[in-house]
């Protein structure tokens, strides 16, 4: 029970603290300007990009698909710069030498930025109800805030696995970049699957966001939870598997970063 | 000025530029703005206008490299100057007896002639995937056009980069201006989609010139009229932003030598 408890207060601290630290160099504006503002620009350009293509009706389909996409700025992202933050500021070697738990450690990393994920895209939806007269009304509040909640925890276990790149790479920040510009274009915000050819669609099989894309679409149209769950069950296992593989890794690095004495190589 | 300076000045702008270039060869952070993302978009708006037939390929070509432009203004030009801060350079640079404005100058320059790649591959992509080769309605006046382009972005460069060390509050938002200008410049849509109070917002930034002058030469042929305003607003908006960037680095200068503050992050 005691241990529980120490890994448990371990996962809270990691997670509080990584989060401060990442975000100790920011204003207000710069937080506002990253979480708000920058996501919404992001959400009008392919918003008016999606209706010059396919007409005004379609505005729904991006404005879902975008705020859903916001998720991955603080999955992907923020879960990667908590991660080699560590790195970075030279405290990888004090982490790697307690005897903390590593899985608790890692996992910690991600929490603040789930609830970030979630905020984000609670702010996307918003905006799109306001700006381009997003229609919530048949949706079923219970099943969005699952798909949000599905998005956010698969997006933060690619962030885990992409956090552990940091831990061997200084060009983690190029990784990051690309992945969360792949994600806008096969997780299906901005295209319907149908229209990709079928490398496309297999990419997007893979990825988190997917379902939880087309779930939100579903739900937000009227559909039911229980037609979204099985998507929602798979979304879940996809983070999951990202999620153990960045652990992995974690585990790998660590083991061989200690052997080649290269903890705080550049 | 006597033209010995002047060769001087384009000695040191020319090796400013070789530097400039050699140093974002190597970094990641450059290439994917002026490499991968363009490349990302391009293939997004090429799956998403390919029902509105092939004249929409160079539409897309065209308005992908603005996005890499844009991306490499803000990203790479725009911290030209803060970039010197970070290595502990820039007090070295501003003792040197060569303006710093002529050094930024090459470096700016070199940086936006390097993100007309973005273009050159998107044009490529749309050959390789989607097997259709763009072209040009009007080659002479397109090329036109990208002169003045190339020449409008540099001095958008030269005024946003002593904002972003003069204010850092203002670079704090660096992040949030890159989709904004996308947006209001009309890169990859026209900018009557907008609501019409942001026309003016449009209007002041050389990019939807340019955009407007390399759309209209390429695709969009409407009559030398249009593209002779958008050169006409090019030059204009140039010579604005030179101007407001020469009494910026004057500020600049003045802060280095008397409040001594210029490492000051």
């Amino acid at each position: 029970m005691k241990k529980f408890i120490l890994n448990l207060r371990l996962f809270w601290e990691g997670a509080l603290l990584s989060y401060i630290a990442l975000f100790h160099w920011l204003r207000p504006a710069q937080y506002l300007a990253t979480m708000i503002w920058g996501p919404l620009a992001s959400m009008l350009f392919f918003v008016f990009l999606g209706t010059y293509a396919t007409g005004s009706d379609s505005a729904s389909f991006y404005v879902i698909g975008n705020a859903l996409q916001t998720i991955a700025l603080s999955g992907i992202f923020g879960v990667t710069m908590s991660i080699g933050g560590d790195r970075w500021s030279g405290t990888l070697p004090y982490l790697f030498g307690a005897p903390a738990n590593r899985f608790m450690m890692f996992t910690g990393r991600a929490l603040m930025h789930l609830l970030n994920g979630v905020l984000g895209a609670i702010i996307g939806l918003t905006w799109g109800v306001l700006l381009f007269g997003l229609d919530l009304g048949r949706a079923n509040p219970l099943a969005l805030t699952l798909i949000i909640l599905v998005a956010t925890f698969s997006t933060s276990g690619m962030g885990l696995l992409m956090g552990c790149l940091s831990l061997i790479t200084r060009n983690v920040m190029f990784v990051n970049n690309t992945v969360f510009f792949l994600l806008l274009v096969f997780s299906g915000a901005n295209i319907e699957l149908s229209r990709m050819p079928a490398w496309g669609q297999a990419i997007s099989q893979v990825l988190p966001l997917t379902r939880s894309i087309a779930s939100a679409r579903r739900v937000i149209a009227g559909g039911s939870l229980s037609s979204v769950v099985p998507l929602l069950l798979v979304e879940f296992m996809i983070g999951m598997s990202y999620l153990l593989a960045g652990y992995l890794l974690f585990r790998w690095f660590e083991f061989q970063a200690k052997r080649r004495d290269t903890l705080e190589a550049m | 000025m006597n033209l010995k300076t002047l060769r001087d000045y384009g000695r040191v702008i020319f090796y400013a530029a070789e530097m400039a270039l050699r140093s974002n060869l190597t970094d990641s952070f450059v290439l994917f703005g002026i490499l991968v993302q363009p490349i990302i978009i391009a293939l997004l708006a090429f799956w998403m206008l390919g029902d509105r037939g092939g004249e929409y390929i160079i539409f897309v070509v065209i308005g992908s490299g603005m996005t890499g432009l844009w991306t490499s203004c803000l990203f790479i030009s725009g911290n030209s100057i803060t970039q010197e801060r970070w290595t502990g350079t820039l007090e070295l640079m501003v003792s040197t007896p060569t303006p710093v404005s002529v050094i930024v100058i090459g470096k700016i320059l070199s940086n936006v002639l390097q993100s007309l790649a973005s273009m050159v591959l998107s044009y490529t992509l749309a050959i390789v995937i989607f097997g259709y080769v763009p072209t040009i309605n009007q080659p002479v006046l397109f090329t036109i056009s990208l002169l003045l382009t190339i020449l409008s972005y540099a001095c958008f460069g030269l005024l946003i980069s002593p904002v972003f060390v003069l204010n850092p509050d203002v670079q704090r938002l660096q992040n949030g201006l890159e989709f904004p200008v996308y947006v209001l410049c009309g890169f990859m849509f026209p900018i009557a989609l907008l609501p019409g109070w942001t026309t003016p917002l449009s209007y002041i930034l050389s990019p939807y010139w340019a955009a407007r002058a390399l759309h209209a030469t390429s695709s969009q042929w409407n009559g030398l009229g249009e593209v002779a305003l958008s050169w006409a607003a090019m030059v204009a908006l140039s010579l604005i932003y030179l101007m407001l960037s020469s009494l910026l680095f004057k500020r600049l200068l003045r802060r280095a030598r008397l409040d001594a503050t210029l490492n000051i992050q």
